[in-house]
């Protein structure tokens, strides 16, 4: 693994603490800091609205039984590059979003890394 | 006649014009008696009036000899009964009838003639055939013309011997592929009507309802269509594409086929708008010169069907979504046990031991169809392994949504396999009390309180493993609650509170 990303900061919203864990950990790995985790959608639109610091995001699309895309849009609106994760499969995101870098859980090191260095427009 | 006008039955107008006419007329009763006849026909007959009036018609009525009279008489008789019984008018194009001629020295001989005949039913106010006027007119002549016209020349084949024959017996075959296609109409129409689809006939431009059997009636909620331009008929299928397709096939011809298609109909006269699914197609109904004359419609209804793909593919997401979230958890588990287990059999033991954690609230699950548990039994399922004289636990019923349950499963197998490890269950002697109570009936909040006692003496950890990680990790992100875990010398304490009534558990 390489340390391309190291020294960013990333926004995690996903609501199964099990899964944040895994991200924390494999954000670690790449020398990267979380900010977060959050698990609600209201939560999320919090760090973003108090002016946090953070380079990037990896959302979960379903988030406590609410759709991710209102974070999306906020996110889209101050330019940090965000990347999506989700359990649905590539049919899973609106005509909005499609095409979006997104990764599928159960999710690779190299997946979550490769996706983050591709919005963050960063190259090995 | 008179008779019969007297009775008002029929007017005075018809029946002048009914004597007077130089055409043969008769009128015949239900039962074929003669119920009255005019001038022409007794002078063609040869008759008087008293020798037939109230007899029955065919008794009077001679065919002639042979086969060809009681063939003659069945098609006559036929057409006579089949006014009476569907009130509309008859004809029958040529039928030989023999009558008698006397001749100079008085004696009567048959002569054959050839008729064209027509029955017209007549009837009382209330729509009842009361009697069946014919009107024949003798073609004779005409079929002697055409017979001398066809025998003029030699037949040059046997096989133009028989299609070249005489009038008589093309117009048997007309007459009788008339009934042979009266008969495969009537069958068609009868099938059409006991479709289990529905099938619809409109006719011209505007697409006029002409037949509706009742599959399709039920569709529409048996409104009266008969006669109706569809878009009068079934005002509400306006903006839904309908009427426009139906133009379409009018204009062009070419069939339309509509799958699962999604109809807004009422189902009652003014009734809401209920949504249902169709398989139908517009089939073009062509007259005889190949112009398009209507549109055949014929479908049936899908809505089950297509409900029932509906919730099976939301099933089939919902179930991949899940499975997909299932195995980041087992993946997280994985790695974050192996990060704490440089040994392989004691990560695997471990690992093991998780998932059954994770497997057993699963189950729990899967009997209550995913709809929740109860914590005491989570707390059985997930110490079960232990000495319940040692792992006491008391508290009243508390029911848990799908989420909260599976995060309570794994926060009381970490804690039973530390104390089974290090804790109060490490030793012979020391025991486990779990007590909870339910605090704030109006916002809801659970406190449980894991104490262990007698156990080996507790020194805070050097550093936090995964377990303590992921109980503090747990409770306040995915369940919005609290946790704190104390490491007192007699043994470990933990007091987990958390909110029961959040809006999003599922």
């Amino acid at each position: 693994m390489t340390q391309a990303l190291e020294g960013r900061t990333i926004l995690v919203v996903e609501d199964e603490s099990l899964v944040a864990m895994l991200l924390e950990t494999i954000l670690e790995d790449m020398g990267c800091a979380t900010l977060g985790p959050v698990s609600t959608i209201d939560e999320a639109l919090a760090v973003i609205a108090d002016g946090s610091a953070f380079d990037g995001a990896l959302l979960d699309v379903n988030v406590a039984g609410k759709e991710v895309f209102p974070v999306a849009a906020a996110l889209k609106e101050r330019g940090v590059p965000f990347v999506f994760s989700t359990g649905y499969g590539e049919g899973g995101l609106p005509e909005e979003w499609r095409g979006h870098p997104t990764i599928q859980k159960p999710f690779t090191e190299d997946a979550v890394q490769q996706a983050l260095m591709r919005v963050l427009g960063v190259s090995d | 006649l008179k008779e019969l006008v007297k009775s008002g039955d029929l007017g005075v107008d018809l029946a002048t014009a009914f004597d007077a006419s130089l055409n043969p007329y008769m009128l015949v009763t239900p039962e074929l008696r003669y119920a009255g006849v005019n001038e022409a026909y007794l002078t063609a007959l040869g008759t008087t009036r008293e020798a037939v009036i109230g007899k029955p018609v065919f008794d009077v009525f001679d065919a002639g000899p042979g086969d060809q009279g009681r063939e003659s008489v069945r098609l006559v008789k036929a057409s006579m009964e089949r006014v009476f019984e569907t009130g509309e008018p008859d004809h029958i194009a040529l039928v030989r009838f023999s009558v008698p001629v006397r001749d100079a020295n008085g004696e009567t001989t048959h002569q054959d003639r050839y008729w064209s005949a027509s029955h017209t039913p007549l009837k009382n106010a209330a729509g009842q055939v009361l009697y069946v006027l014919q009107h024949t007119t003798d073609v004779t002549e005409l079929e002697l013309l055409c017979q001398r016209a066809a025998s003029a020349h030699e037949p040059a084949s046997a096989l133009e011997a028989i299609v070249g024959g005489g009038m008589m017996e093309r117009t048997r075959l007309v007459q009788e592929n008339n009934r042979k296609l009266e008969v495969e109409r009537t069958r068609l129409i009868d099938m059409f009507m006991q479709a289990p689809g529905f099938v619809a006939v409109l006719t011209g431009p505007n697409h006029v309802f002409e037949l509706v059997n009742p599959a399709y009636a039920q569709l529409i909620g048996h409104r009266d269509v008969s006669g109706k331009p569809i878009r009068d008929a079934l005002p509400e299928l306006e903006g839904q594409g309908f009427y426009e397709f139906l133009d379409d096939v009018y204009a062009t011809g070419e069939p339309f086929e509509g799958k699962e298609s999604l109809v807004q109909l009422q189902h009652t006269p003014g009734g809401p708008l209920t949504s249902v699914y169709l398989n139908f197609i517009y089939q073009p109904i062509r007259d005889v010169d190949g112009q398009i004359a209507g549109i055949f419609v014929q479908g049936h209804e899908v809505t089950a069907n297509v409900r029932a793909a509906q919730r099976q593919k939301l099933m089939i997401d919902e179930l991949n979504h899940r499975v997909k979230n299932t195995l980041a958890t087992v993946q997280s588990i994985a790695m974050q046990t192996a990060r704490s287990h440089e040994d392989p059999r004691t990560f695997a033991e471990s690992f093991q031991s998780r998932l059954m954690a994770l497997s057993h609230t699963h189950d729990l699950l899967t009997r209550s169809h995913w709809e929740g548990a109860d914590l005491t039994d989570i707390l059985r399922h997930e110490t079960e392994a232990h000495d319940p004289l040692r792992l006491v636990v008391n508290g009243p019923p508390v029911a848990l949504g799908p989420a909260a349950a599976l995060s309570l499963g794994m926060i009381f197998h970490e804690l039973a396999t530390n104390a089974a490890k290090y804790g109060a269950l490490s030793n012979p002697d020391g025991r486990v009390f779990v007590d909870w109570s339910v605090a704030n009936q109006a916002d809801r909040r659970l406190a449980i309180e894991w104490r262990e006692l007698d156990g080996p003496p507790v020194a805070p950890p050097t550093r936090r493993g995964f377990g303590s990680r992921l109980i503090e990790r747990n409770v306040r992100h995915d369940l919005g609650g609290e946790a704190e875990l104390t490491y007192a010398a007699e043994g470990l304490r933990a007091a987990i509170t958390l909110p029961l009534d959040r809006g999003h558990d599922q």
